[in-house]
């Protein structure tokens, strides 16, 4: 890390530290609090919601790697607000719209809390929604649904895709506005999510981005949630290592610390083992996308099949070696396995990125042979 | 190009003099020596030639200090020098004296060991074998029990060791040996360089199971060493052996080789009188094991970054060795089932860099079914697996 990485990381690890009791997040949890102003007002306060953007608005003008920082710490204090999910969606498609220069100081000032609400209840939807943007003779309306959004409960605003005649387009509809029906619920994770029904008007400035554009935005928003959630999921699959290596230090069984059992050292070992694989290959996949590396597709792609696959594995085994107490909603690791598993299926799946990394990668060879044929 | 020619320090420019020399210097023989190699090691003259050559160029021991003979070059210079040299296909020489022995000769060694041992080692003249294991001491080696017993200014040494990987090719070889049974077993060890041609020493080839000698065990009855052999002081053998871990770190790059054995599978796969070409469950296997080989790249380039960062990255390397090497053994599953039934035909001729002849074999198969055989061992020599993750867990977890 950089010295500025590195001070980045101190301050943020040590507000998480100082701000988050797992009891308190318990009881949270229990009463459906899906917002927590205060909170999301420190998070703007130390500038984390400016820092994609460009200094022209304001913004800290911060690549991935330090924003992976961020979701790396909120995976490992089991950050409720939606962070990455609100970063993903402002980063990669309300800076690309004309309304950049309006919604981007909201979003920095923690007024604006727009999410992405892909997914419906039909199979490949994220890619082609049967959301509709249509032009009705009293202007713009769309119409359709979009469930299972996640943290869609924290949401001020949806940033809906939804097709029209010119392609795809992406919609920006408050949470409260007329003609939108907005079901929340929790989620397994300890966050809200929300279905949602959409059949309202939609002025020309809630029309963030259509056609080609809105096209690019969304392969790059969904890169964008690939490297963070796959940042999220090491700093949750750490702490569930962490945790698990302290707690069979102290348990002791047969007269022994667990932690003297080889057959558990090495089990620990293999979580640390792919762990640090895992680091390896999102550290470099945020580099990748920071510099505009020819290869940053493949890197997002592998970090999120590697990310999913270890945060599952070593969540796994976090609970399989406390044993029953894993088991149980007051300790700790069973949370992290909750969160990493939230963390799979969000914006793209594992098998999801594994078809586009082997799509990627053919491209790729090709065109390594057609150039060493030339 | 003389030794004495100095080389760019630019990185595109270095790998294109490191090529330009490659593609000088290799023969055809040699390069078939390479593409035919199974195992760590590549036919034994053809390796010992291809260390003359390097040699004369300069680059016998990239990893040593100038003063030694080393080429001075910096880490990313190291790693370009390797890559090139496996992608040319060069034949491995013997590298036991000049990855383990020479670096602790430099630390522990006496200016008379120095001198007297160096040169033989980069120059390939002396070939040297590593005699740690034996019969009853393989991952506890401390309980080792070859002895070596004060007789005026010699020791006599009488014991057996065992998988000495090229003994029967080695002129000399470096020993762990008991100089005191009254002390914790890791006290009581030193370290002896010992003459493969004293009288006393019989060497058992063993056949592996590719049908090749590479293992032998080694036996002393009273043989005979000068206490000048003696590296370091009596009874630090173990911090000798130790050091060497030090040495090594940062020097291991598996995913060149895995690199280099992704690209075959994908060749393979586009063929079209390939097995698994079209399988898309193989397809998903290879895509998965391609994304663990670039998640241990990035591994390597972060502990190589931490170490010109002057950090130590300690048991990381225990890390990349079971990653390697388990990684190793994956994409040689995956080779031996797109080769399918063209990789049976069991023909060791074939393997010799001298053959010209045909193959029974399909000829991108010809050593896929011994490498996959090999690859089994590679979990278990340098420390098993279990040893590693015992490391780990030591020193990284602090279990």
């Amino acid at each position: 890390m950089t010295e500025e990485q590195t001070m980045l990381w101190d301050t943020a690890d040590r507000y998480l530290r100082d701000h988050t009791d797992f009891n308190q997040r318990r009881d949270q949890i229990a009463e459906a609090i899906y917002n927590q102003p205060e909170k999301w007002q420190a998070f703007a306060e130390m500038g984390w919601l400016a820092m994609p953007f460009p200094e022209s608005l304001d913004g800290l003008n911060f690549g991935l790697r330090e924003i992976a920082i961020l979701a790396e710490l909120c995976g490992q204090y089991l950050v409720t607000e939606p962070l990455i999910d609100a970063l993903a969606v402002a980063s990669t498609v309300l800076i690309r719209s004309e309304q950049a220069a309006t919604l981007v100081p909201e979003v920095i000032s923690g007024d604006l809390i727009a999410i992405a609400a892909i997914d419906e209840p039909t199979a490949g939807s994220r890619l082609s929604p049967s959301c509709t943007l249509s032009q009705t003779d009293s202007g713009w309306r769309l119409q359709g649904k979009k469930y299972w959004i996640s943290a869609g409960a924290s949401a001020t605003h949806f940033a809906v895709l939804a097709d029209s005649s010119n392609g795809l387009a992406w919609v920006l509809v408050a949470k409260n506005a007329a003609g939108l029906s907005c079901e929340t619920f929790p989620t397994h994770d300890g966050k809200g999510g929300a279905n949602c029904h959409f059949d309202l008007p939609v002025s020309d400035d809630q029309i963030l981005l259509s056609g080609d554009a809105a096209a690019e935005a969304l392969s790059a928003f969904r890169e964008c949630a690939m490297i963070l959630s796959s940042a999220e999921t090491l700093g949750a699959a750490q702490a569930a290592l962490d945790t698990t290596v302290d707690y069979t230090k102290q348990r002791e069984q047969f007269g022994q610390p667990l932690a003297s059992f080889q057959a558990l050292q090495h089990r620990m070992a293999n979580m640390l083992i792919q762990t640090e694989l895992t680091r390896s290959l999102v550290y470099s996949a945020c580099d990748a996308a920071d510099h505009d590396s020819p290869d940053r597709g493949r890197f997002a792609r592998a970090a999120k099949v590697k990310s999913a696959a270890v945060g599952r594995k070593v969540t796994q085994e976090a609970i399989q070696l406390h044993g029953g107490i894993a088991t149980t909603d007051e300790y700790i690791v069973g949370h992290f396995f909750k969160r990493v598993t939230a963390l799979e299926t969000w914006v793209c799946s594992k098998g999801e990125a594994l078809q586009e990394f082997i799509a990627l990668d053919a491209k790729k060879v090709a065109s390594a042979n057609s150039a060493s044929r030339h | 190009m003389n030794a004495s020619s100095p080389l760019p320090t630019d990185s595109d420019a270095f790998r294109t003099a490191v090529r330009d020399f490659l593609s000088e210097a290799l023969t055809p023989e040699l390069i078939r020596a390479g593409e035919r190699t199974t195992s760590v090691f590549s036919d034994f003259e053809a390796g010992r030639q291809w260390q003359s050559i390097l040699h004369q160029r300069g680059w016998g021991a990239p990893d040593w200090p100038l003063e030694y003979g080393g080429t001075g070059w910096d880490i990313q210079q190291r790693y370009i020098f390797q890559e090139e040299c496996r992608q040319a296909n060069a034949p491995t020489p013997v590298m036991m004296g000049i990855q383990m022995l020479g670096p602790m000769l430099m630390h522990f060694g006496t200016p008379n060991q120095k001198e007297r041992f160096l040169p033989g080692i980069i120059s390939g003249e002396n070939v040297w074998c590593q005699g740690y294991s034996e019969p009853g001491s393989g991952s506890d080696l401390a309980s080792l029990k070859t002895t070596a017993d004060h007789d005026g200014d010699d020791f006599i040494v009488n014991g057996t060791k065992i998988w000495t990987s090229m003994a029967h090719y080695s002129d000399w070889i470096f020993c762990l040996v008991r100089t005191d049974k009254a002390v914790k077993p890791q006290a009581g060890i030193s370290f002896l360089l010992v003459d493969m041609a004293t009288p006393g020493i019989t060497v058992k080839p063993f056949t592996s199971l590719d049908g090749e000698i590479e293992q032998c065990q080694v036996f002393f009855e009273d043989v005979r060493v000068p206490a000048d052999n003696l590296l370091g002081q009596e009874n630090q053998g173990w911090t000798v052996a130790k050091s060497l871990l030090e040495f090594e770190r940062g020097g291991q790059h598996f995913t060149i080789d895995l690199k280099k054995q992704l690209s075959k599978i994908q060749r393979m796969m586009s063929t079209e009188t390939c097995r698994v070409s079209g399988d898309p469950t193989f397809a998903y296997r290879v895509a998965e094991t391609q994304i663990d080989v670039m998640a241990l790249e990035q591994t390597e380039l972060r502990i190589k970054g931490s170490l010109t960062a002057g950090d130590n990255p300690g048991a990381l390397s225990s890390l990349v060795k079971v990653s390697g090497t388990e990684l190793g053994q994956c994409c040689a599953e995956l080779l031996i089932e797109a080769a399918g039934q063209s990789a049976i035909p069991w023909q060791s001729e074939v393997l010799a860099p001298s053959y010209s002849g045909s193959t029974a074999a399909a000829s991108e198969s010809v050593t896929t079914m011994a490498e996959y055989i090999n690859s089994r061992a590679t979990t278990i020599y340098g420390g098993t697996a279990e040893i590693q993750r015992s490391i780990i867990a030591k020193h990284v977890l602090g279990l």
